[in-house]
């Protein structure tokens, strides 16, 4: 979820110029509870593998929410307009959130408890999350009976391969590129090279690749292992797209779904209305239910305008809840601070991890002491307490999330939690005993209002161990296309990085493979260490999850503790808020919001 | 002689009588006025506390530049909402603590009137030689002069002033600064004045031209020229000492024009930034989310002062007026 990552936290701040009212002198702020034993359990409830189900568990219908009743509209208030409905292009996090409510694939991630915390990957439209019988390298998917799109024609294996044969075609080009990667077997965009105009010119995928023996079932072979692939195809970037509907580029206004809900109407940038889909069969789903007749969605409102009128919980605010947006910094201490506006909340984390890299291809930045001094001294606390404090931002040790498997509680190798402000003292030796005390130091921030607050905050921090610190803003629309750039003069900036789904290899590849270094690219560190590549080639084959996931995990604290050429700034957490009336409201760790797919009306 | 006894007592009365300079009368009415006495002292304690404020800081022992959120974590909540009540006020922090990093109030908004002061004094005394050298350029030379100048002033009145300062403050810093360094805190400081000064002189500038115009007809300057007064000394003699009052006039209402302007661009984000303390930039913290909901006392320093402040000039430059020209009606 790079790109949602960058869209969540480049959108601009905006000043919002509510009324003063002077009803006298204020309050001190406060810590709101315990939260620390509950961020463990969560924690830890995260770090446990998702399994892969089997046929039984990829059986419709979904386990019913307890209470829940049919009926009613659900009002949705959301900050951002979707840029995309076709699914191919979908990739940023607010866009599949609510996507998962009318678009399916082949497989999907099921909660298994009702907070959201567990699940499993079961077969969607396949009726289990994929078999193999020699480790990855070959996956076969059978359909299920009875699945339609919501025009009623049958979903078969026709509409799977046009789903991946349009993949390779140039107009798709903002979702995720896993899979064709796979098929193609290259890194970067090289893979459009095996479909170059996608089926739209009678060229098809050879059977080598993707097979279709007969209507109902898909077989997808690799040249090297893939054992993610579940995961993967759980991704709404590859959800089912209609052969007969497919209009290229036109399919992205109107996209032929089969989920619960189908699109009645989209106004860009101003609302979405979402009705039932009568050619859904719940018995065909393990995954949604359809308690709500409808779905109202407005864009355009911004947090504190949500938070506001959730708080307020009067008339249509009862049946409200933002899927998108998270409780504003600056309510956020009223909110958890009222029991009952508390109850109504969800908490959880979000996948993505800040980061500050430290630019390696400049000379100055090449000294591993210099390196260590900054990760020493750089105070973390400003992040923190910029997104809102402890609520919003967890105080991190490495780069791999806690939502992520392979997360390691206890490593924290520069200090932080015990001193989140910075060790200025032994950065200050490091820094005497590199030689470089009063070097300069420019640290590219996002000029946002959070940007602006944490980078003066930080570069104290870092004056105090002996930097001379230049702070230099960049606009907060082109911040990511300005720091990927193999020239730029930035020593440090920070970035924030989701997992696309809940394992390292979708962070540690992208971030830290030192042969993906391009203008553009997400090696924003410059990274190019052989003992990374290696291991990173070495773990790509391995086809046991939980053997993976140690090594990811090993790998990770390897670059933050020995290469360190990134310091972690901090976890991201939300706090989501619904109206009274809403039910079913959970927070599910994989969406990393609240689970659209379960609500009802109370 | 029977008059020559009364002429003793007439003694006394002919010293009270002595001849004063308009300055001199001005000075006598504007200390009967106590409305502007009292708002002069609230003027200069602003100024002295401006000028002052390094010295302030250091008797106090804080500066505007502590980031207290990290160096004293105890006091704040992790999202650096100050734990005490009232903004963290405290017999150690007088004003309370900013929520966020945590800067000292009462050292930041010290230093803040005094960088909004010295911006302000800067543009004033930058916009009043300007309308001077123009207007009475322009009034005294007449004819094309005039006519080209009075165009100037018409065409930059026209121009919307704050739209203009906003597009143009970026361009301006932008043109001085290295891609590789901070954009230094003295260039935002010149382009602030710069951007101001361009379209603040123009009010003075016409009035200075109109009062010049309507003196250069009357019998002095006229009787001036004939005895072959060179044109320098005609301004810098004749003219210039009968359009003081105007330029102190129009000067003291300048001034707090320019620093509301100055806080508001800075409000608006295009002005000082942080961390270099601002009047304005207080504001625009002020106005935030996180300080409304957590921490409204905060409002109160930037706020009440600025209102003092304004309110203070405003009135002083009424009474300036009154003390100079007690016959104009405002």
């Amino acid at each position: 979820m790079s790109k949602g990552g960058r869209h969540a936290y480049a959108a601009l701040s905006v000043l919002a110029a509510g009324a003063l009212v002077l009803t006298g002198c204020s309050k001190g702020g406060s810590d709101t509870g315990d939260n620390k034993k509950q961020d463990k359990e969560n924690a830890q409830r995260q770090q446990a593998t998702i399994k892969f189900g089997d046929a039984a568990d990829s059986q419709g219908p979904a386990p019913a929410v307890p209470g829940a009743k049919s009926g009613g509209t659900i009002a949705v208030p959301q900050r951002d307009s979707l840029a995309h409905l076709d699914p191919a292009q979908i990739y940023v996090s607010n866009e599949s959130q609510i996507a998962q409510l009318y678009h399916r694939g082949l497989t999907g991630f099921k909660a298994t408890s009702n907070d959201g915390g567990e699940h499993e990957v079961v077969g969607d439209l396949a009726t289990d999350a994929g078999t193999t019988t020699d480790g990855g390298k070959t996956w076969k998917y059978t359909l299920k009976d009875g699945i339609k799109f919501a025009d009623g024609s049958a979903i078969t294996s026709k509409d799977v391969r046009q789903t991946f044969e349009r993949l390779f075609a140039s107009f798709i080009n903002t979702g995720p590129t896993f899979i064709q990667q796979w098929m193609a077997n290259t890194p970067g965009a090289d893979y459009r090279k095996l479909l170059p105009d996608g089926p739209y010119k009678g060229k098809h995928l050879p059977a080598g690749v993707l097979e279709t023996p007969d209507a109902k079932t898909v077989v997808f072979h690799f040249k090297t292992a893939h054992a993610d692939l579940p995961y993967a195809l759980g991704m709404v970037g590859y959800a089912v797209v209609s052969q007969k509907g497919d209009t290229k580029e036109k399919y992205d206004k109107n996209p032929v779904t089969s989920g619960p809900y189908k699109i009645q109407s989209f106004k860009s940038g101003k609302s979405m209305v979402l009705v039932k889909n009568p050619n859904w069969d719940p018995k065909t789903d393990p995954l949604r239910h359809q308690y709500v007749d409808r779905f109202n969605v407005t864009f355009n409102q911004q947090y504190e305008d949500s938070t506001k009128a959730l708080i307020a919980d009067s008339g249509g605010e009862q049946t409200a809840v933002s899927l998108q947006n998270s409780v504003d910094a600056g309510n956020l201490a009223k909110v958890l601070g009222d029991p009952k506006m508390k109850s109504r909340t969800v908490k959880g984390y979000q996948p993505f991890v800040g980061q500050m890299n430290i630019n390696l291809s400049h000379p100055a930045m090449k000294d591993k002491k210099v390196r260590e001094a900054i990760a020493y001294a750089l105070p973390v606390s400003p992040f923190q307490r910029a997104y809102g404090g402890g609520e919003a931002m967890e105080i991190p040790g490495g780069i791999i999330s806690p939502t992520v498997t392979g997360y390691d509680p206890n490593f924290d190798p520069w200090g932080k939690k015990k001193k989140p402000a910075g060790d200025p003292a032994k950065a200050k030796k490091l820094l005497k005993e590199a030689g470089k005390v009063g070097m300069k130091l420019t640290f590219g921030y996002i000029n946002s209002q959070e940007g602006q607050s944490y980078s003066t905050a930080m570069a104290a921090g870092l004056e105090k161990a002996g930097f001379d610190v230049q702070r230099q803003e960049i606009p907060s629309e082109s911040f990511y296309d300005q720091v990927s750039k193999i020239k730029n003069n930035y020593d440090i900036f920070n970035t924030n990085w989701g997992a696309d789904w809940p394992s390292p290899s979708t962070v540690i590849p992208p971030l830290y493979d030192g042969r993906t270094i391009a203008d553009g690219a997400s090696n924003y560190s410059q990274i190019n260490d052989p003992k990374v590549n290696s291991e990173i080639d070495r773990i790509n084959k391995i086809t046991d999850p939980v053997k993976a996931a140690a090594a990811w995990g090993k790998l990770g604290e390897y670059i933050v503790k020995d290469v360190v050429n990134v310091v972690p700034t901090g976890y991201f957490k939300q706090v989501q808020i619904a109206g009274s009336k809403i039910g079913g409201v959970a927070y599910d760790d994989v969406i990393a919001g609240i689970d659209p797919r379960r609500l009802y009306v109370k | 002689m029977v008059d020559g006894a009364a002429q003793p007592a007439a003694t006394p009365e002919a010293k009270a009588l002595e001849g004063r300079s308009p300055g001199q009368l001005m000075w006598i009415r504007f200390k009967r006025d106590r409305t502007g006495v009292i708002s002069a002292f609230v003027v200069i304690f602003f100024f002295l506390i401006a000028a002052a404020a390094p010295l302030i800081a250091k008797l106090y022992g804080k500066n505007p530049y502590t980031v207290y959120a990290d160096e004293r974590p105890e006091l704040f909540d992790s999202a650096g909402v100050p734990v005490q009540p009232n903004g963290g006020i405290s017999s150690e922090f007088w004003f309370g603590l900013e929520p966020g990093n945590g800067y000292d109030v009462f050292t930041k908004l010290l230093y803040g009137i005094r960088t909004s002061l010295m911006i302000s004094v800067a543009v004033t005394i930058a916009a009043v030689l300007t309308g001077i050298l123009l207007g009475v350029t322009a009034g005294y030379l007449g004819g094309r002069t005039d006519y080209f100048i009075s165009r100037v002033i018409d065409f930059l009145l026209a121009f919307p002033a704050q739209l203009f300062f906003i597009a143009s403050m970026p361009v301006v810093v932008s043109l001085f600064v290295s891609p590789t360094d901070e954009t230094p805190v003295y260039v935002r400081v010149v382009a602030l004045i710069l951007v101001q000064w361009f379209l603040g002189w123009m009010s003075l500038g016409r009035v200075l031209r109109g009062t010049t115009l309507a003196l250069r007809e009357r019998e002095f300057i006229e009787a001036a020229r004939v005895s072959g007064a060179p044109p320098g000394r005609i301004i810098r003699r004749e003219l210039l000492p009968n359009v003081v009052t105007p330029i102190l006039v129009q000067g003291t209402y300048l001034l707090p024009n320019f620093v509301t302007a100055e806080a508001g661009l800075s409000f608006l984000g295009v002005g000082i930034v942080e961390p270099t303390p601002d009047w304005g930039q207080m504001f625009s913290k002020a106005s935030t989310e996180l300080v409304m909901q957590n921490d409204i006392t905060y409002m109160f320093f930037p706020g009440i002062s600025m209102i003092i402040f304004i309110v203070a000039f405003n009135l002083l430059g009424d009474s300036v007026r009154d003390a100079f020209d007690p016959k104009t009606a405002r």
